[in-house]
């Protein structure tokens, strides 16, 4: 049977395609969109190696939930034009020798890659949302009861970082009147 | 000796060899990302890029191996990185609050 291979190959062109969206767009909308494609392509492949349940976690929390939040930040904080820095130019050239180099000690690695036998061969129930609940209620209970507490510190951290403080015209308005200037201009006071 | 290399899908096979230079192209992409970037909202996308890389890794040699751990490692790794996306976005928005940033390296001011 070939149809695993051609589903590989269209995921995987896609997910580099896409990849090379991330990186290569001017916007951060579309870098956004193009993580997006990943994670669904990405997904496909979940499927692919019987891993049913992190492909709905995947499809569901990730490309779902968590793009969204990064989508929302996007249009919150509005298009932003990426310009040529003025600063730190020499780390384009340092940044892409250093990855080479990085890249060069995988690829050696996967290149001597040895796989070990499988554990068991029944391989009738893998990955189904029982196994899953199985593995996470009895012998990792506590690696999922602190993923839990992550979750909740994460989550305060969030609402206090980003609880009411003072936006930028404010801080322009303090500044203003702190040095004398007087009240901001009219057309500030349109924008704002 | 069979290859084990060769994982089960199905009624046929995949080369997991495969699937892991997919997950090596993936992170140097989001590698090169953090590193080129200069938006920090693109630098945290690229971050998530190279999470999705290393839960790909998770899940073939899961796979391979016929063992749930990798399976199980992957969910940790998505609420782990919930828990990084959120926290950075609100950091970011709360310094979008008072300055605008389209450059990362104008963040500067904690250096010594």
């Amino acid at each position: 049977m070939i149809v695993p291979q051609i589903v590989f190959w269209v995921m995987a062109v896609i997910a580099v395609l896409a990849g090379f969206g991330v990186i290569a767009s001017h916007q951060a909308i579309r870098s956004v969109l193009s993580l997006v494609a990943v994670m669904l392509a990405l997904s496909v492949l979940f499927l692919l190696l019987s891993a049913q349940f992190v492909f709905a976690v995947q499809v569901i929390v990730y490309a779902g939930a968590v793009m969204v939040l990064f989508l929302f930040v996007v249009a919150l904080l509005g298009p932003m034009r990426e310009r040529a820095s003025r600063r730190l130019r020499f780390q384009w050239g340092l940044s892409v020798l250093v990855v080479a180099v990085f890249g060069g000690f995988i690829y050696a690695e996967l290149q001597g890659i040895g796989f070990r036998a499988p554990d068991k061969l029944d391989t009738t129930v893998f990955g189904t949302v029982q196994q899953i609940g199985m593995g996470l209620f009895t012998t990792y209970l506590y690696p999922f009861e602190l993923t839990s507490i992550l979750l909740l510190v994460a989550a305060v951290g969030a609402i206090y970082l980003s609880r009411g403080g003072r936006t930028a015209s404010e801080v322009r308005r303090q500044e203003d009147a702190e040095l004398g200037r007087g009240g901001p201009s009219q057309e500030e006071d349109e924008i704002a | 000796m069979p290859d084990y290399g060769q994982i089960q899908v199905g009624a046929g096979t995949l080369d997991a060899r495969l699937v892991l230079g997919l997950a090596f192209i993936l992170f140097l992409l989001g590698a090169v990302g953090v590193l080129i970037r200069r938006n920090p909202i693109v630098i945290l996308v690229c971050i998530e890029l190279m999470l999705n890389a290393a839960n790909l890794t998770l899940i073939t040699f899961a796979a391979q191996l016929h063992n749930l751990e990798g399976q199980l490692f992957t969910l940790m790794t998505m609420t782990v990185a919930a828990a990084e996306a959120v926290v950075g976005l609100a950091i970011l928005v709360d310094i979008f609050r008072v300055r605008d940033v389209d450059d990362i390296d104008e963040l500067s001011e904690l250096k010594g």
